[in-house]
């Protein structure tokens, strides 16, 4: 217990003390109040650096997560029906994700290459759009993509961001996994006594299954949340190490990395850090405030 | 009935506690026979971040170095990937740095100005630096100096130019580019604008990443250093991103995006001037190894062997001849090393300073590396090697010029760096015409604030 | 089902499973195909010719073995001590009651919510003090004193135990060690399971530990290994795919046989809670 205390409270605290401080790694930490806070408003004001990031890490989450989920979900209320072959299936949902970190990125990037990647290959062939991936800082869900424009001479609304939550949504494996037990867990009875009521399939997963899941989800939102914002490696990989192109990929994760190591600005680097602490403490607490209406609590 | 379910578990865990142990005794085994220092010599912890086949020829750089005296013995440490910065803050923070590191990023600046690395001027005398001053290149010159001190020295030098494939040019009847107009003419010939499906092969597309080396090619400079004031507004830098941009004019923000994202540095990815891809590309030195292994592979093959040339960037009427951007694997040494006279003789060693000249021909062949001083170049070996490599010698001559400017040696220069690559990259990526004085205007504020804050903190 | 419905269901499943099967057989057929036909042909999924030798070479490039062993250990210590000790942990915090013990359990879940870039460098220090640094040790003991995820999952977990159970121990005299375990553990074995084989991957996995705590070479694990193969050999397509199916295999392995058991811990790892 004190060694837990000692290994996580005690960084926990320090890192909130740099975030007062102006700390180069190098030089010991100088105390200097409230600067990297203010500095931080200042951006937020002007509409650089970290709100830029909070944009690119607000779409990447608020957009992976809820597709995951949904995802998921079906992906494991498939699996669940009486088939043969789910351990099969089953291992190859939920491969993707134990596969490195470093090694899809590369693999991804690699599948997604606009010109020849396999993707495009196949898009091309069935005469679809061959969108730039990696290669643009286009944004799919914006009020641009709505603009036919956006869609000609080859041109697609589509760019880094949602190359990196495809990437997220083949790794989602592990939550698949988790909802499947779930519905495992199901007792038979209450599918039986909604056959007898003359419920088909769909109405039978969109009462009695989802319902059930309810919880699972819950727990998977949260954990998704924050998986999704502390997302680094990957990001790293794919933009260069610096938010390419155009700063698109410039997420919390990454400007927090690149102030404290190559900025040498430690001190603002845990104001951001603590920001995303705040963002994520908020949001998990409302969460589990409105969780009550819609999270199941009946059966045990 | 199987024994109960708590011996169960009892048991399970002692087995996997004795799996452990007999795991962590056999890597005891394992990690024995480690690298000896010979008791009557100091040891250099030497980091880098080489790997691959460079690595061996680090190994033996090291390895020549320690036969050739008694005194020191050099230990290097390769540190592939991206992390070897992090990994010294690490060091720096436990007290416990190595004694010499190589590294490729813009950190002098920062890292002097904090006072994590030596100055030269404390570990050699004013006089010995003062040569070595006169010794480097110009352009290596550059790479190391902060507020008038030497941080550190390079061991090579990177530098760009313009590889043209002359068989491509020679079937549009082209020949290579002298002028910006003769470039435009390539791209526009090879790439007629204005067509609607997707291009196979381009004559040129500029890298947004690239204004770093058009900038100076037409006149620009980043950063005026008397005044400490950043300078993106000034008219060759804006002239040189219109020229940039007016190719996003010509094809489109999307095809540009497209056709060069296919041709980074990706895995699998060949030199996208092999392929017929372009006529004409922006590289470094390295490319006339692949150049060389390519056309050989071409001949076993008993196809026609492709050929090809490189020249200096060319640049427009009022521009600058010899220009780009260089950059450079510089040797620091970090302060808190335990043996710096020992760091500084390996960097003597390496880079051919006072009387070594000949080893580090011999180096730089090996690594087909681009050596940091003319009186390595002059030596016999070199001679030798650009006689049987024309191609590389258009870059010794660039490493001469003293319009081969690197990123600002100034704290901050990491986000310096970034942020006008970012900017050129939006202005190539714009859907709408974009405004480039107001983005540059925008840039230039951000940058002088920045790095008006990393020099204000020490 | 009727038919239909059947044949709907594994139509839906078949063309999910290709599209996710896609990448990694990509990764398979690119790891067995000379370096040429990478370039000519990135997409053909069948090699022409059938190039073993990938695998060798990527063996021989990299301490492969030395690698190996490092991972295993890591491995092997730190599922032990996170089954040991969360269990521990999760323990107090689902069955005892203990002043400010809810009040630690939400610092401990805030504890989650920090990115490791920050706290790494206060982390760092400390485990240097011990005198860890450039050891596997310090992957491994930090493991011995618990982490939040798995001390959440297995505390949910003892919280669906009925408490009347602990009740009856302590009237046939238990103490409250005796309770943990020799009735709660082997309770809890298809969960501490669960919570293992999460461990066995993120240990498998991990990569950032490696780069806070190990400098020689010969310390490191597989992770990390990779990723410095993967920086030297960038240009080497053939040779990274073959290195990365051989990191990726063992665990699909360990997850192919052991998702009977791992599906039922994580089904009664009470998430419905």
């Amino acid at each position: 217990m004190v060694g837990l205390l000692a290994l996580f409270v005690y960084p926990f605290l320090v890192s909130l003390y740099w975030s007062f401080c102006e700390y180069d790694l190098i030089n010991p930490p100088r105390v200097v109040g409230l600067a990297n806070y203010q500095q931080l408003a200042s951006e937020f004001a002007s509409g650089t650096g970290i709100a830029k990031a909070l944009w690119n890490t607000g779409y990447y989450a608020l957009i992976s997560v809820p597709l995951s989920i949904v995802l998921g979900v079906s992906l494991a209320s498939l699996l669940s029906c009486d088939i043969r072959g789910q351990s099969i299936f089953r291992t190859l949902f939920y491969l993707p994700s134990v596969i490195p970190v470093v090694a899809a990125s590369i693999l991804w990037m690699w599948l997604l290459n606009p010109t020849d990647g396999l993707v495009n290959s196949i898009l091309g062939s069935l005469g679809l759009w061959k969108p730039q991936w990696f290669a643009s800082p286009n944004e799919l869900v914006s009020a641009n993509a709505f603009a036919s424009s956006a869609w000609a001479n080859n041109a697609t609304p589509i760019g880094s961001k949602d190359a990196l939550i495809l990437m997220s949504l083949w790794g989602m494996g592990n939550f698949m996994v988790i909802y499947l037990a779930a519905i495992g867990d199901i007792p038979k009875s209450l599918y039986e006594a909604a056959r007898i009521d003359g419920a088909g399939p769909l109405r039978r997963f969109w009462n009695v299954t989802l319902p059930l899941l309810t919880p699972v989800i819950f727990f998977n939102l949260v954990m998704g949340l924050i998986q999704s914002v502390q997302a680094f490696t990957q990001i790293y990989i794919v933009s260069e190490g610096r938010g390419a192109p155009a700063d698109s990929t410039l997420m919390l994760s990454l400007q927090l990395f690149l102030s404290a190591f190559q900025h040498l600005d430690m001190g603002y680097a845990s104001a951001v850090a603590w920001l995303l602490f705040a963002i994520l403490g908020v949001s998990t607490w409302l969460l589990f405030r409105t969780s009550r209406r819609w999270v199941y609590e009946g059966v045990r | 009935m199987p024994a109960n379910p708590s011996m169960r578990s009892f048991l399970t865990i002692t087995l996997a506690l004795l799996l452990g142990t007999g795991l962590v005794t056999a890597q005891q085994w394992l990690s024995r026979g480690n690298h000896q220092v010979p008791t009557d010599r100091e040891e250099v912890v030497f980091w880098h971040f080489w790997g691959g086949a460079d690595r061996v020829i680090v190994e033996d750089v090291a390895q020549r170095f320690n036969e050739s005296q008694a005194k020191y013995f050099v230990r290097p440490v390769a540190m592939p990937g991206n992390n070897l910065d992090l990994k010294f803050f690490l060091s720096v923070t436990g007290g416990d740095p190595p004694d010499l590191l190589n590294i490729d990023d813009p950190v002098i600046a920062d890292w002097g100005h904090r006072g994590a690395i030596l100055p030269l001027d404390e570990v050699a005398s004013p006089e010995e630096v003062a040569r070595l001053e006169a010794w480097l290149f110009p352009a290596a010159r550059r790479l190391v100096t902060y507020e008038g001190q030497l941080y550190g020295v390079p061991n090579g030098l990177d530098i760009r130019a313009l590889y043209y494939n002359q068989t491509m040019l020679d079937r549009y009847g082209l020949s290579p580019p002298r002028t910006i107009a003769d470039l435009d003419h390539i791209a526009e010939t090879i790439a007629p604008p204005g067509k609607s499906q997707p291009y196979d092969c381009h004559g040129y597309l500029p890298d947004s990443r690239r204004i770093w080396a058009w900038g100076p090619v037409f006149g620009g400079q980043f950063y005026d250093a008397d005044q400490q004031k950043v300078t993106l507004t000034n008219p060759g830098i804006e002239v040189a991103l219109a020229w940039m941009v007016s190719y996003r004019d010509r094809y489109g923000a999307a095809e540009i995006a497209r056709f060069r994202h296919g041709d980074q540095s990706l895995p699998g990815k060949t030199f996208p001037l092999f392929a017929d891809r372009y006529a004409v590309v922006m590289d470094g030195q390295w490319r006339v190894r692949d150049i060389r292994a390519f056309q050989k592979s071409q001949q076993e093959k008993g196809e026609p062997v492709t050929q090809f040339g490189v020249i200096p960037l060319p640049s427009p009427p009022d521009g600058k001849q010899n220009a780009g951007w260089v950059n450079g694997n510089n040797f620091v040494i970090p302060r808190g090393a335990k043996c710096p006279s020992g760091a500084w003789a390996f960097m003597q060693f390496w880079c051919g300073f006072d009387g070594h000249e000949a080893e580090a021909a011999e180096t730089s062949v090996a690594g087909g590396w681009i050596p940091v001083s003319q009186q390595v170049v002059d030596q016999p070996a070199f001679q030798k090697f650009l006689n049987a490599e024309p191609m590389f010698r258009t870059f010794i001559n660039l490493a001469g010029s003293d319009q081969q400017y690197p990123v600002p040696v100034i704290p901050g220069a990491p986000y310096f760096n970034n942020r006008v690559k970012s900017l050129a990259e939006q202005a190539m990526s714009s859907a709408a015409k974009p405004d480039l004085k107001q983005m540059l205007e925008e840039a230039q504020t951000q940058i002088q604030t920045h790095i008006d804050r990393a020099r204000s903190q020490e | 089902m009727n038919w239909l419905q059947k044949s709907t269901v594994y139509a839906l499943l078949l063309f999910l499973a290709t599209i996710y099967s896609l990448p990694l057989l990509v990764m398979l057929s690119g790891s067995l195909k000379s370096p040429a036909e990478i370039q000519a042909s990135p997409n053909q999924l069948i090699p022409d010719g059938w190039h073993w030798e990938n695998y060798a070479e990527a063996i021989t490039a990299m301490p492969f073995w030395r690698y190996l062993s490092n991972t295993l250990v890591l491995c092997v210590g730190s599922v032990l001590g996170t089954v040991i000790s969360c269990s521990m942990a999760a323990y107090a915090f689902a069955r005892l009651k203990w002043w400010g013990r809810d009040w630690l359990f939400a610092v401990l879940i805030g504890t989650m919510l920090l990115p490791w870039h920050v706290t790494m460098i206060p982390r760092f220090l400390l485990l240097r003090e011990v005198g860890l640094y450039n050891t596997l040790g310090a992957l491994i003991l930090p493991t011995f004193l618990g982490d939040a995820f798995s001390i959440f999952l297995l505390r949910q977990f003892f919280r669906t135990i009925p408490e009347e159970v602990s009740e009856a121990a302590r009237i046939d005299g238990l103490s409250e060690w005796g309770i943990y375990w020799r009735i709660i553990m082997p309770m809890s074995v298809p969960a501490l399971i669960t919570v293992g084989l999460f461990q066995f991957v993120a240990a498998w996995n991990d990569f950032s530990g490696p780069l806070l705590f190990l400098s020689n070479q010969d310390k490191f694990p597989l992770a990390y290994g990779l990723e410095q193969f993967v920086s030297s050999y960038s240009d080497q397509t053939h040779l990274l795919l073959a290195a990365a199916t051989l990191f990726t295999l063992p665990i699909v392995l360990l997850f192919f046989f052991a998702q009977k058991t791992f599906l039922k811990g994580i089904a009664t790892t009470g998430l419905k809670d």
